[in-house]
Order: C-alpha cells, then sequence, then structure tokens
C-alpha cells in the first residue's frame, strides 16, 4: 500500500498521571499537582498537572525547584499501579476499535485505523468515538489529545499540536504546512544536541532542512542524515532508534537498545554493603526484564550520584559512570551485579545518593545450555522464578542477599516499574 | 492533609449494572454518606486481584480497599480539603 494512504492515529494523554490522580480526587481539580516519589523531598515531578505546566513547572524538575517555581504546588505521590491499570483499559478501548495498536509509552499509543476507518472523515469520527469512550469509562478529567496523519511520525507531531484536548487531522497534502509550523524540535527524533548541530549548518527550520542537499546531510551525519532529509518531506513513517522500522505500517512490538533501573536512596549513604544491595535489586530487576523480552547482553553500565544540590549552591549533582563490554552475554542479575560491583568498587562511594545500572549491546537469548551444571541448575532456577513472577507480579521472590532492601512501591518517579 | 492509612471500615454498597458502588462508609465511630465514585481500578497482591475505590464528599477524598476474597474493605487514604 502506497504510505500516504494510510491513516495513523496517534493519542496521548494530557498530564497522564496528574489526570488520573485529578479523576481519583475532586479536591486535586483545577489546582497545580506534581506527580512524585514517596520520598517527596529527593523525588522529581514525573507529571505536572495542566495547571502546575500553566505556573511554570516542568517534567522532570526536581521538587525543591518545582517547589520555587510554583510555591502552591501540590506534591502527591505517585501510584503505578493505578496507572498502569487505568493503561490496560484505555488500550482495551483502542483495541476495540482496530486490532492494530501499538503503545508507545505508558500515556502514548499508536493506532493504524487505515481498514476500519477507510478516510479521513471516518478517521475523525473514530477518534470523537475514542475520546467519548474515555469520557465514559475512565472519567472527565482523564483527556487526550489525537492526531491523525499518514505516518506515525506525522501523526505524533499532530497531535503535540493542540494540547490539552485536542484533535489535529494532518492529511498527505497538508503534512509540508504541518513541518513548516513546526519547530525542528517538536519532531520525535530530533533532540537538542542534533537541532544544534542543524542549526550550525544554517538550518533553522524544516523548509531550509529540506532544501539542503541531501548528501551534505548525510556526510555530516550519515544514515540520520537520509532520515532528516526524508522527514522534512514528511515521508518516513517513524523515529530512527525510537520505533520499530515499518514504514507506516503500526508493528506490535518495539525494540529496546538498553535496559536500566536507578533508585534514588532514603537517605544519602557511605555504607558500601547498603549500596551492594541497592544495586543487587536493581540487577535482578534489569535481568528480569531482559529475559522475559528474551535478549542478553553484552554490555554493563554502572553509576552514582552523589550529594544534594539544596545544600551546595544549586550547583547540581555530581555523578560518576562508567560501563564494562564482556564477551559472554547474559541476563542473569547476579552476573549484571557482579560486573556492575565491579566498576563502581574502586570509586569512592562517599555520600550517594542514587545507584543504577542498565545493559546494552543486545542480541536475541540463543538459549544454548551452558557446559557448567551449576549454571545450568541456576537458569532453570530463574525460569522458575520468572514463571512465578509473570504469574504473581513483582515482590514474589527475593534473594537473601537482599532481604533488607525495600523498593518503596510509590517511589518510582519517572519509572514506571510496578510490572518487574 | 493527606494520610496513608490501613483501618478496617464498614461500608454500604450498592449493585447497579454489574457494578459495585459504595455509597456509605462508617469509619473512627462516625458515618459518611459518600457523594461520588470518581474511579475504581485493580491492583494485584500475589495472587489475589484487590479493588480500589476513590470516592469522595463533599469535603473528603477516601480511596477504599477492597479484598474480593475475604469481603474486607480498608480506608487506605485520606485527603481533606483546605
Amino acid at each position: 500500500m502506497d504510505n500516504t494512504a494510510r491513516i495513523i492515529l496517534h493519542i496521548d494523554m494530557n498530564s497522564y498521571f496528574a489526570s488520573v490522580e485529578q479523576q481519583a480526587n475532586p479536591f486535586l481539580r483545577g489546582k497545580p499537582i506534581g506527580i512524585t516519589g514517596k520520598n517527596q523531598e529527593r523525588s522529581v515531578v514525573a507529571t505536572a498537572s495542566i495547571e502546575a505546566k500553566a505556573l511554570g513547572v516542568k517534567t522532570a524538575m526536581s521538587t525543591w525547584e518545582a517547589k520555587k517555581v510554583c510555591p502552591s504546588i501540590i506534591l502527591w505521590p505517585g501510584d503505578p499501579e493505578k496507572y498502569s491499570d487505568i493503561m490496560h483499559r484505555f488500550n482495551a478501548i483502542y483495541e476495540s476499535f482496530t486490532p492494530n495498536v501499538e503503545p508507545f509509552s505508558v500515556d502514548e499509543s499508536f493506532l493504524d485505523i487505515t481498514e476500519e476507518a477507510e478516510d479521513y472523515f471516518g478517521a475523525t469520527c473514530m477518534a470523537q468515538a475514542i475520546r467519548s469512550r474515555l469520557y465514559e469509562e475512565l472519567g472527565e478529567h482523564i483527556t487526550a489529545s489525537i492526531g491523525i496523519a499518514p505516518n506515525k511520525l506525522m501523526a505524533k507531531l499532530a497531535c503535540e499540536t493542540v494540547k490539552p484536548n485536542g484533535l489535529t487531522v494532518v492529511r498527505p497534502h497538508e503534512i509540508l504546512d504541518l513541518l513548516d509550523r513546526s519547530e525542528l524540535e517538536d519532531l520525535c527524533g530530533i533532540g537538542p544536541r542534533i537541532k544544534e548541530r542543524l542549526n550550525a549548518l544554517g538550518i533553522a527550520n524544516f523548509k531550509q532542512l529540506r532544501e539542503f542537499p541531501r548528501e551534505n546531510l548525510e556526510r555530516e551525519f550519515h544514515s540520520y542524515g537520509t532520515w532528516l532529509h526524508e522527514a522534512a518531506l514528511g515521508r518516513v513513517a517513524s523515529a530512527p532508534l525510537l520505533f520499530k522500522e515499518g514504514l507506516g505500517v503500526v508493528t506490535s512490538q518495539q525494540e529496546a537498545k538498553s535496559y536500566g533501573h536507578s533508585y534514588t536512596l532514603p537517605q544519602n549513604t557511605s555504607d558500601p554493603r547498603v549500596l551492594k544491595r541497592y544495586l543487587f535489586g536493581l540487577a535482578d530487576k534489569v535481568g528480569w526484564r531482559m529475559r522475559r523480552d528474551g535478549v542478553v547482553a553484552r554490555r554493563v553500565t554502572a553509576f552514582v550520584r552523589f550529594g544534594d544540590p539544596s545544600t551546595s549552591l544549586g550547583t547540581g549533582f555530581s555523578s560518576h559512570g562508567e560501563q564494562r563490554t564482556f564477551q559472554e552475554p547474559t541476563a542473569d542479575g547476579m552476573h549484571l551485579f557482579q560486573i556492575a560491583w565491579k566498576i563502581l568498587e574502586p570509586i569512592s562511594l562517599v555520600d550517594v545518593r542514587l545507584v543504577g545500572l542498565s545493559t546494552s549491546i543486545l542480541s536475541g537469548d540463543p538459549t544454548q545450555p551452558s557446559l557448567f551444571k551449576k549454571e545450568r541448575n541456576m537458569t532453570s532456577v530463574l525460569s522458575a522464578l520468572d514463571e512465578l513472577q509473570h504469574r504473581y507480579g513483582s515482590g514474589i521472590w527475593k534473594r537473601g542477599a537482599t532481604l533488607q532492601t525495600e523498593f518503596k512501591s510509590r517511589s518510582s518517579g519517572f519509572h514506571f516499574d510496578h510490572e518487574i | 492533609m493527606h494520610e496513608i492509612l490501613n483501618d478496617p471500615i464498614d461500608v454500604t454498597v450498592a449493585f447497579t449494572d454489574n457494578r459495585v458502588l459504595p455509597r456509605a462508609m462508617r469509619w473512627n465511630e462516625r458515618e459518611y454518606k459518600i457523594d461520588q465514585v470518581n474511579l475504581v481500578h485493580t491492583a494485584r497482591e500475589g495472587a489475589k486481584r484487590i479493588f480500589y475505590f476513590s470516592v469522595s464528599d463533599a469535603a473528603n477524598y477516601f480511596k477504599l480497599k477492597l479484598d474480593p476474597e475475604i469481603l474486607e474493605w480498608r480506608l487506605v487514604e485520606l485527603y481533606t480539603d483546605g
């Protein structure tokens, strides 16, 4: 099928976590609220309500900064299980309209409605019908912005143009107009660094990007240059690295490039035993997600963050991170922990605020049995534990070594990790 | 004021259109009439599925927890305006 003949819907819930809380609690409605971790002093604003955003609060702001910008803000501890349940419900609503639903993040999904809608009039009616169902089944305060376009990239860009509660339709012949009304950074796939490099080439908008010789872009950005050129013409289906390529076809799964978790400790610590326990817990969480997705990694990155900016004249947190690449790929939390600890152990671990670990250089798990009996036994134990976790959720098992380590259930901040 | 609690409560419910709707609750020897059921969601506790009801009266927001296995209600969150 011609790519411009497709009809893609992008639905983005507005200020999702905050809207859910405002739906649940009427006394939070119309007020600036920020969803944080449980330990609010040491947390960030994971989502600001529409009212808080209007007063200058931004996502990922530290809570003390949010309080400074907006003294009236109500900081509210997030409830990941609630957001997960609502997410499953709105995706179920989408699936009642089309089987081609691709969740993109916790609050965003793409729907390929080419066959169901037939044309843009049908697509607009369907978008309104979805909105009515969201209203009826979730409540009037959980709202969504919707973009309709011939591919995912343009549908997402269209969705961003009117918030909250917008509905923007961009037909194939309107794509260049949409791009020319947008800033470079509005497009998913162009971040601040790429924008800076484009600006250095004298490119400040999509028209200039379109007119810039393609071969010069490719010289500067390699294959990404091809993508940028095509994106400026509205001809690519999706953003590189962010979506699985499929030229307009909604795919059911995205490929992760890395897996990671970090955790802000309840109190700063210099005790290596405490740090080891948290790192081990994080390694197990990462390992479980990798095994769930059938991948193994050949690189581990471990990092720590020190200090507290509120006592260091706002100079920000200092941090340290390093990576190790190895030959034998693994998804075992124990191995991941051992590698990560080898990275962190030599560092002076004084006044540590946050600890984290991530894996990369991923490949499919070949499921080749190890030559060593001990490792084969561990593999079968892990697969039994994974099955338990699938069935009963996280927290169903714990290593003895991490028994004294509690990951507070509502302190995940950005990390929507309740399902791990 | 926002309080996290875990207090057993008595709840009067209506069964309407295949839904369970809390109508009133008794907590701390006081009766509260529930004006609005704002949101219902579920969460897993091991093998169990637990139901949470976010409800309110004119001055308070309550989060009620229903364990359907033992039919027990608890008040787990309270927010009073002002």
